[in-house]
């Protein structure tokens, strides 16, 4: 009996105290029922585990497709817009060498108009300057003129006496009558 | 007299068996500590797992992932959204904290449940999940403390000591008793589950070997990861509440 107890405790008996060993008691460590739990866990958890992690792929390569075609899709409206970008920049090119041309020209134009403007007022300014002199001429000649008649009045008035006046008188009908003649 | 030996004799090999070793420890000693090696053993254990693994999955990273790529961004996208639900919009720098709390601890637990740890034989005490110690459970509920601590500090300054009179002040007391309360909730909620799902399971073995402890592991395996969630949604919650405020 004594003996059946004690092979019975020493089943449950490890060496106690002193050192790290293994412990070969199947009952006490417990496999048995450990191996059935993770086997279960395992057999169930794997579909499950295994349908979420295939369900997350699939959003995920879903994602990335979706992102593709979108990539490509904005490379092609991208590639689009360059095309449209080179024509208008080609077109804004011709405006600019048109525009250019046409400002020459203009100036040009403007330049000779000027030109010619100009002349006609050095014309106008000489023209103007030849009357203005051809004026004052013509004043300093009535003037003089003036001076000149009224000298010949005042000497005149101021030696003239009968005789004089008689001689003078004779002589004039002589220098007419000589006019008349040579008329 | 022989008999009588030979009876205490039984008698201290029945307590052996039926000793189910809870608080017994083996200790190193660390400087002036008494460290609990079990503990420590096991956690490298954890740790290891979770760095070998989360490095040979992302060790070469595809755009379309491969099936551990996968898995590992898909336990990312969870502790985010986790994240992103509690703490709300800058939940951003306060993912690595939360996936790290919850990763290790769900993945201690599901080790305490899964692993065979008992195979292993230590001098004194034996292996099991790290949460299962009490110690641990309160270092990481403290971890959790200085987080929201800091998150608050950061973000308001020292206005963050504003909400302890908020919404009167008379409520001064309870909000700070909170402070005190919430790592010990956080710390004994996630140390008594663990500790009860093990010891119920070690004393169903030692009743019943076979069959009768599987669905008590089950049960154990779903709160195991319920447990982590809590914490990882609490330390995530207390950390946007603190970032939250009302001003």
């Amino acid at each position: 009996m004594k003996n059946i107890t004690d092979s019975f405790l020493s089943l449950g008996y490890w060496p106690s105290a002193g050192s790290f060993g293994f412990n070969t008691d199947i009952l006490a460590t417990n496999p048995i029922n450990l191996s059935v739990v993770l086997g279960v866990l395992i057999f169930f958890g794997k579909g499950v585990l295994s349908d979420l992690l295939d369900n997350r792929k699939e959003r995920i390569l879903k994602t990335i497709r979706n992102s593709e075609e979108l990539r490509e899709g904005a490379i092609e409206q991208l590639e689009k817009a360059q095309v449209r970008l080179r024509k208008v920049e080609m077109e804004a090119d011709r405006f600019r060498v048109n525009g250019y041309s046409e400002i020459e020209r203009e100036k040009l134009n403007l330049i000779n108009s000027i030109y010619t403007t100009l002349e006609q007022l050095e014309n106008y300014k000489n023209e103007t300057i030849h009357f203005e002199q051809q004026r004052v001429i013509n004043q300093v000649r009535q003037r003089v003129f003036q001076q000149a008649l009224q000298g010949a009045l005042g000497t005149l008035n101021s030696c003239l006496n009968n005789e004089l006046h008689l001689r003078t008188i004779s002589a004039n009908i002589g220098m007419f009558g000589a006019m008349k003649e040579i008329k | 007299m022989n008999v009588l030996l030979c009876s205490i004799n039984t008698l201290k090999r029945l307590y052996d068996i039926s000793a189910v070793e809870v608080g017994q420890h083996f200790y190193w000693q660390i400087g002036g500590f008494q460290v609990h090696a079990q503990v420590l053993i096991t956690s490298w254990v954890v740790i290891a797992i979770l760095l070998v693994s989360a490095i040979l999955a992302v060790r070469n990273p595809q755009t379309i992932p491969t099936d551990s790529q996968n898995f590992f961004e898909y336990v990312l996208e969870f502790i985010r959204d986790v994240s992103k639900t509690q703490i709300g919009e800058e939940y951003g720098p306060w993912v690595p904290f939360i996936g790290t709390m919850f990763l290790f601890i769900f993945v201690s637990n599901w080790s305490g449940a899964l692993l065979p740890w008992k195979i292993i034989q230590l001098p004194h005490g034996e292996l099991a999940a790290p949460t299962n110690d009490i110690n641990t459970t309160v270092a990481l509920a403290l971890l959790t403390s200085i987080a929201y601590f800091y998150a608050g500090l950061s973000k308001k300054g020292l206005g963050y000591f504003g909400k302890y009179i908020q919404p009167t002040p008379i409520l001064l007391p309870i909000n700070i008793l909170e402070d005190f309360t919430k790592p010990l909730s956080l710390s004994f909620r996630l140390f008594g589950n663990i500790l009860a799902d093990e010891l119920v399971v070690v004393v169903l073995v030692s009743l019943v070997p076979l069959v009768v402890p599987i669905p008590v592991m089950f049960l154990g395996l779903f709160t195991s990861g319920i447990q982590a969630l809590i914490f990882a949604t609490l330390a995530a919650a207390y950390i946007g509440e603190s970032m939250e405020g009302h001003h």
